[in-house]
């Protein structure tokens, strides 16, 4: 269990990136638009300083983590049961199919005819987006589960749903963190996509973004950008310690 | 209570497999009876039917006809009547050997008190108590099967059905193990119905060897052992254990070159 070397490895490179940029910026070879990181971290205090980041912040987050919610709990319940029941994986493996591959900011419009330039609009739309990998993780992992978990569920009389609850369930959640991950990513991206509609009033690191640009502030642009790999990041490290919580149990666990 | 029923009874079973092309006759109208408390083996090569005979008796696998009872009562289903341990561990890799064995009592509501009881009384019959903390993957492959045996045993079934249980260990370990299993079995006198292609471990435990033969399966010899016990391992040097041996050997081998057609052959108690 040796990271230190690699941690170190991480760090370096990341540095040696703002450095040859910085350094980059600083001969004036990159047009001004493309912003140094000194600026950009210099922009980032500014709008810290400013009390509007953490509102940006707080809606953004607000909007992801109702989509994730939704993802958790709409995902992981349909893909035990399309796993582990076939008519229910049959029915809705056209429906997922066919969606899957459709681009689901292509929704956006007609999602605001139905409900409006609202944040139920923007949460469905990270919704959609993200749950698919859910989905299909769970699904896939459900129906990979050994036939003697459920034959030994079955021989101490377990009902159908203990079966599910007590062993589907637990036997699928690394896949289930597996797909999860994937999805949390996409209610990040999906975040930013879905503040582009009503971006001239409200919150969220979507319209702070938009607004820069409309304002011409590049280095704002980049500040709001940093801030969603931010949180995507502490997010992800969030996920992944709650994962090894919950699976201490998981020798492959990471 | 007018009549004494048999620990299992097997009438007429069969088991088709349908293709598109064919019909594959997996088990030909088998039947087989195993008396209250004794310890009876299915030998035969592998691929013969045996393991889908026994699936079908714990209710895993759906016979196509013929009838399964327990203690006079016809199952169709698994169910906690029938303890049966498989060859691969199915122990839950999130729970430790303690939450194993109790799985299945806490599943029948048994009260906390009485449960932790029970699974301190069976982890000590399998001397595993002092690993009662451990992940299965902690454990030695014996080990895993001797939580295994607790677990079933703990949540009392009538009878026992084994699947190659001792299929995947070392030649040592499974020594070990029939040894162990016999102390177990002595203790709690629980009819056994037990697979296996290892011709000296049938012999070794059981009071009764079914020698099936295969493709369809027909039972071909019923064989009685008649070693005292309890029996430990210096059994297997003496004369009279390979001559049981060797006549199961012959068997199994004629069978490969002239596969004789004797349909059905009873275990009387």
């Amino acid at each position: 269990m040796d990271n230190k070397p690699l941690r170190m490895i991480a760090v370096i490179e990341l540095l040696a990136v703002f450095l040859i940029w910085e350094l980059l910026a600083g001969f004036q070879w990159f047009p001004t638009y493309l912003s140094s990181p000194i600026a950009i971290i210099k922009s980032m205090g500014e709008l810290w300083a400013d009390g509007d980041l953490l509102n940006h912040i707080g809606f953004s987050l607000f909007r992801s983590l109702m989509g994730f919610l939704l993802v958790v709990i709409v995902g992981v319940t349909l893909g035990i049961l399309a796993g582990y029941y076939r008519r229910v994986g049959t029915f809705l493996d056209p429906i997922v199919n066919t969606l899957n591959p459709i681009p689901k900011i292509a929704l956006l419009p007609i999602l605001m005819v139905w409900f409006g330039i609202t944040d139920t609009t923007r949460i469905l739309i990270i919704f959609l987006t993200a749950f698919f990998p859910c989905f299909v993780a769970t699904r896939d992992g459900v129906k990979s589960i050994k036939q003697v978990y459920l034959w030994s569920g079955q021989n101490m009389g377990a009902s159908t749903f203990q079966l599910l609850r007590k062993i589907v369930f637990p036997v699928t959640l690394p896949k289930i963190f597996d797909g999860l991950r994937v999805s949390l990513g996409l209610t990040f991206v999906m975040m930013f996509s879905s503040e582009i509609i009503g971006a001239a009033n409200g919150f969220g690191l979507g319209f702070l973004i938009l607004n820069a640009d409309l304002g011409g502030r590049t280095d704002y642009m980049f500040a709001g950008v940093a801030f969603i790999g931010l949180l995507g990041f502490i997010f992800d490290k969030l996920l992944l310690t709650i994962r090894s919580k919950v699976l201490w149990w998981d020798v492959n666990k990471v | 209570m007018t009549k004494k029923h048999a620990a299992m009874e097997i009438e007429n079973l069969r088991k088709v497999y349908s293709t598109k092309k064919e019909e594959v006759v997996a088990i030909k109208d088998v039947s087989l009876t195993i008396p209250e408390g004794k310890f009876v083996s299915i030998v035969g090569p592998s691929g013969c039917g045996k393991s889908t005979f026994l699936h079908i008796v714990g209710g895993f696998i759906e016979k196509s006809s013929g009838k399964v009872k327990v203690r006079g009562k016809e199952v169709e289903k698994p169910g906690p009547d029938r303890g049966m341990m498989f060859q691969e561990s199915a122990l839950f890799p999130w729970l430790n050997v303690f939450d194993n064995v109790a799985w299945g009592l806490d599943i029948q509501g048994v009260a906390k008190k009485e449960r932790n009881e029970i699974v301190e009384k069976y982890l000590k019959l399998v001397r595993l108590w002092d690993f009662r903390n451990q992940l299965p993957s902690q454990l030695s492959g014996g080990m895993r099967q001797r939580v295994s045996l607790a677990r079933i045993l703990a949540f009392d079934p009538e009878v026992l059905l084994m699947d190659e249980p001792f299929g995947a260990l070392d030649a040592q370990t499974r020594e070990e193990m029939q040894v162990e299993l016999l102390r177990i079995w002595s203790e709690s006198k629980k009819s056994v119905l037990f697979v296996t292609h290892d011709i000296e471990e049938a012999v070794f435990l059981s009071d009764t060897v079914v020698v099936f033969s295969g493709r369809p399966a027909v039972i071909s010899e019923v064989i009685d052992i008649k070693f005292p016990r309890p029996r430990d391992l210096n059994l297997y040097k003496s004369a009279e254990f390979r001559d049981y041996r060797n006549q199961i050997w012959d068997m199994l081998h004629q069978e490969h070159h002239k596969p004789v057609q004797i349909v059905s052959e009873v275990v009387n108690g």
